[in-house]
């Protein structure tokens, strides 16, 4: 079934980096800023440089498990290796993984529209208009989601044109002296740096549409490193114009950043910004939702992930109804989101590689 | 059914099978060179009489050599079939054939005197060109195919002929370069043509409804022209060209997006000229879709994105009005689209009656008695002229259509709400497809090698390849001339 589904499912080179990119851009970059400031002041973006090369490790580990069963997704990998239920749990666990970064992911849009732009409106309306576009990008296949992810890295390249116009007024001081106390704040700060990174996992789930596979890795080490620049590019800006205090009583210092940018016919850009900054999150949450819904159809053995994701949609929208996140819990969803991605992005990768290698070795050597 | 080789028999049967035809013509006559009576059979009004006249009439009655058989009937007519079915007899009368009858003969001749009324070649109505050709398209297909092979004398062009439907048996032609266009498409085109089963097909357009990929969407996704320049230009792109006979726009297949915005006298104006243009298009397609809705927006939501002074211009001219900026956006937008749609099935002496009456109701008029505000006006009359700048009809109305939706929810959200408008245009355009081929392509997929002839265009020498958006088989398109 998935030797014949794939082949015309495929993604290029290119849209596999920007579908990663897209996924680690997201609600993290906002508020990262402040993140790494609270930890260890201005050398922050030190720790964010580390935490992108954890996540290369991370990834470049992901694509050579993947590359042992170049037609398999994760989801059929850990059917492979596990059997039939525990397989399926493991897969089960994924997709919740999954879910709870979409749902992350969609109750912080909303807050952040009702806290900027629309703040009468309330969160089920906006969660109703959020799953329009949702549902529409992730009934369709990887090959889609690839050229969607595509298109708007390209349609948001202005973005940070504009985050850099506040620089004028910044002092390069605020960054001096680099390392002022040690490496031992910084390292403990890579920690809160990896909930912006979380991403690439979808590594496992993206591998098998691949056309151009001996790229694989160079494509995920690219899509880390732009992703790393662009957090390392935004928090140096944040750190410039803000001083060390300052920063981190912002709860979004970029998009406070913006709010510093006024042209002659407009007056609070930032709302514009912030419409426009909804691309950037559809590319994480579109990914996320469909990933969790593409392994619960998996695991349910359907060979189509609609029936799931109108399931999906709908809770989303009833819970929307009875539940309207209020700040705190948003954060918990990130914390939570950082935790098991930690598990699912770091420590799983490794441990599945050891298991799969343990497994081979036991087999008498040969891939089964 | 077998031609019956009595002429008696033949009689009988003509009158069995066409009752109240006043304009069969039947015409019995005595051959000298067959020495045997013939019968003549034709339709009147599809047959050109001289021809049958002068070429039929005159040799048969005055010819003298000796035939004995059918071959050797002497007439002058280059193209005649033989046949022995009465089926095929009835299809060539009703093509305007005339067919003769000889006695003792199973055999029937078949000759090509075909003459119905039609158009005479004349410049193209919808799209007017300033430096392309003057010739359009009319409804007779052959002479459509011959304006097409005028510009490529090349045996590669090649000419599939399909009938379509059960009544009408529309002849529906596919033109398409061999060695470019992708094989796949082409069969796929095809299959989904031959799948067609309706009584008629009246005209290109119906015939675009019935194959294409999404009905469901807004937009089109098959080209319609009625320019034999864009019908070419779209062949060397690995396109095929669909001439369906009696119809004088023919559709191109597959398409994408961006070539809907683009006309053929891009390509022969200079460059800088001609993307100066094409960028004023792609800026008149945002202004058409969007601009009433952020006006709505930016008065209903967000009037601190306007500085002040701009702000109390606006409400000075919205103190009147009595709507809310979404009725009041609808109300115009609605009279304009009125107003088009009347100037355009109206005849010209009467259309401009209906300019003059919305031009000053709907504009000074309205203004005064306080139903809508000045700035709105101006918005809605921008908008209008973004629109028509389209150049195509078909993406023109496409993109009127989607305004309303809209207008709508930037109306419930702001600029949130537009900004998930485009969103799921976006995502629409990612998903949609034509003949199987990406409809999005160069921008979804990304190719950039494509862009240089999309919302701008690179000087010809420049385009060295065809765009792969058709997937032709081959790709190279001219020589490096220039550095």
């Amino acid at each position: 079934m998935a030797m014949t589904r794939i082949p015309q499912n495929e993604i290029t080179i290119f849209q596999y980096v920007f579908f990663i990119v897209g996924a680690q851009i997201g609600i993290g970059i906002l508020s990262l800023p402040a993140d790494v400031a609270k930890g260890s002041g201005t050398d922050g973006w030190i720790a964010i440089i580390f935490g992108g090369v954890l996540s290369i490790i991370a990834s470049l580990i992901i694509v050579s498990i993947m590359e042992q069963h170049p037609q398999d997704t994760i989801f059929d990998l850990l059917l492979r290796y596990f059997g039939k239920w525990f397989g399926k749990l493991l897969s089960l666990l994924f997709s919740l993984y999954a879910a709870l970064a979409a749902t992350t992911v969609v109750f912080t849009s909303i807050h952040l529209v009702q806290v900027w732009v629309l703040p009468q409106t309330s969160n089920y309306w906006i969660m109703i208009l959020f799953m329009i576009p949702g549902f529409l990008a992730a009934r369709q296949g990887v090959r889609i989601l690839g050229r969607y992810a595509e298109i708007v890295f390209y349609m948001t390249l202005w973005m940070p044109l504009l985050i850099a116009v506040p620089l004028k007024d910044g002092h390069l001081l605020h960054l001096l002296p680099v390392i002022k106390e040690g490496w031992l704040p910084i390292i403990k700060t890579v920690k809160q740096t990896i909930l912006s990174f979380l991403g690439f996992e979808l590594a496992f789930l993206l591998y098998p549409y691949v056309k151009e596979k001996h790229l694989a890795k160079k494509g995920i080490i690219i899509a880390n490193g732009i992703s790393m620049a662009a957090f390392v590019f935004v928090t140096l800006v944040g750190f410039i114009f803000y001083s060390p205090d300052e920063i981190t009583e912002y709860v979004w210092p970029t998009l406070s950043l913006l709010k510093t940018i006024e042209f002659p016919f407009m007056e609070r850009f930032e709302i514009i910004f912030l419409a426009a900054y909804l691309f950037v999150l559809s590319t994480t949450g579109i990914p996320y939702i469909f990933t969790a819904v593409f392994g619960i159809a998996h695991v349910l053995e359907q060979s189509d992930h609609v029936r799931v994701l109108v399931v999906g949609v709908g809770l989303y929208i009833i819970v929307s109804f009875l539940y309207t996140p209020p700040f705190a819990d948003l954060q918990a969803f990130s914390d939570w989101w950082g935790k098991t991605g930690t598990i699912v992005g770091y420590i799983f990768p490794v441990v599945l590689w050891l298991y799969m290698k343990l497994y081979q070795w036991l087999r008498g050597g040969k891939p089964s | 059914m077998w031609i019956p080789s009595s002429l008696a028999e033949v009689e009988a049967t003509i009158q069995a099978t066409w009752g109240e035809t006043p304009d069969l013509v039947v015409c019995r006559l005595n051959v000298r060179q067959l020495k045997k009576d013939v019968l003549l059979l034709y339709l009147d009004s599809l047959a050109d009489k001289n021809s049958i006249n002068n070429n039929v009439l005159q040799p048969l009655l005055f010819e003298t050599h000796d035939a004995t058989n059918v071959e050797e009937v002497a007439v002058l007519i280059g193209q005649k079939k033989y046949t022995n079915l009465w089926s095929e007899v009835e299809t060539a009368v009703f093509q305007g054939e005339s067919v003769l009858f000889i006695d003792g003969e199973q055999q029937a001749l078949l000759l090509d005197t075909q003459g119905w009324p039609q158009r005479a070649i004349a410049e193209p109505q919808v799209e007017s060109s300033i430096k392309g050709a003057h010739q359009g398209f009319i409804e007779t297909s052959g002479k459509n195919i011959a304006l097409i092979r005028r510009y490529l004398p090349n045996r590669e062009l090649k000419v599939k002929e399909l009938i379509v439907g059960r009544r009408g048996k529309t002849k529906v032609a596919l033109l398409y370069l061999e060695d470019v266009t992708h094989p796949e498409v082409l069969k796929e085109l095809e299959d989904r043509i031959r799948m067609i089963d309706v009584d008629a097909v009246v005209n290109t357009g119906e015939l675009m409804q019935l194959i294409e990929d999404n009905p469901f969407s807004p937009f089109p996704q098959f080209l319609l022209t009625e320019r034999p320049d864009a019908a070419v230009s779209n062949l060397l792109q690995g396109r095929i060209v669909v001439v369906v006979d009696r119809s004088p726009s023919v559709m191109i297949a597959p398409m994408s997006f961006i070539a809907f915005f683009q006309t053929i006298d891009d390509y022969s104006t200079r460059w800088m000229i001609a993307t100066f243009l094409r960028l004023l298009r792609t800026l008149a397609f945002f202004i058409a879709i969007f601009l009433p809705s952020l006006y709505i927006a930016a008065i209903s939501f967000h009037y601190e994105l306007l500085p002040l002074n701009l702000i109390l211009t606006v409400g000075e001219s919205r103190e009147q009005v009595p709507l809310p900026p979404i009725l009041e956006a609808i109300l115009m937008e609605l009279a304009i689209e009125m107003l088009r749609e009347a100037g355009l099935r109206l005849p010209a002496p009467i259309g401009q009656t209906v300019g003059i009456v919305g031009g000053v109701v709907i504009g000074q008029a309205a203004v005064q008695a306080g139903l809508v505000s000045n700035i709105m006006v101006v918005v809605v009359a921008i908008t209008a002229i973004g629109s028509f700048i389209i150049p195509n009809p078909d993406m023109s109305e496409s993109v009127r259509l989607i305004r309303f939706p809209m207008m709508i929810v930037s109306s419930l959200f702001g600029v949130i709400g537009m900004a998930i408008g485009l969103m799921i245009l976006v995502i629409h355009l990612a998903c949609l497809e034509s003949l199987g081929t990406p409809f999005g392509s160069p921008f979804a997929p990304v190719r950039f090698r494509d862009w240089k002839d999309t919302v701008v265009r690179f000087p010809l020498w420049t385009m060295r390849s065809r765009p792969l958006s058709a997937h032709p088989i081959q790709l190279k398109r001219q020589t490096k001339t220039r550095k």
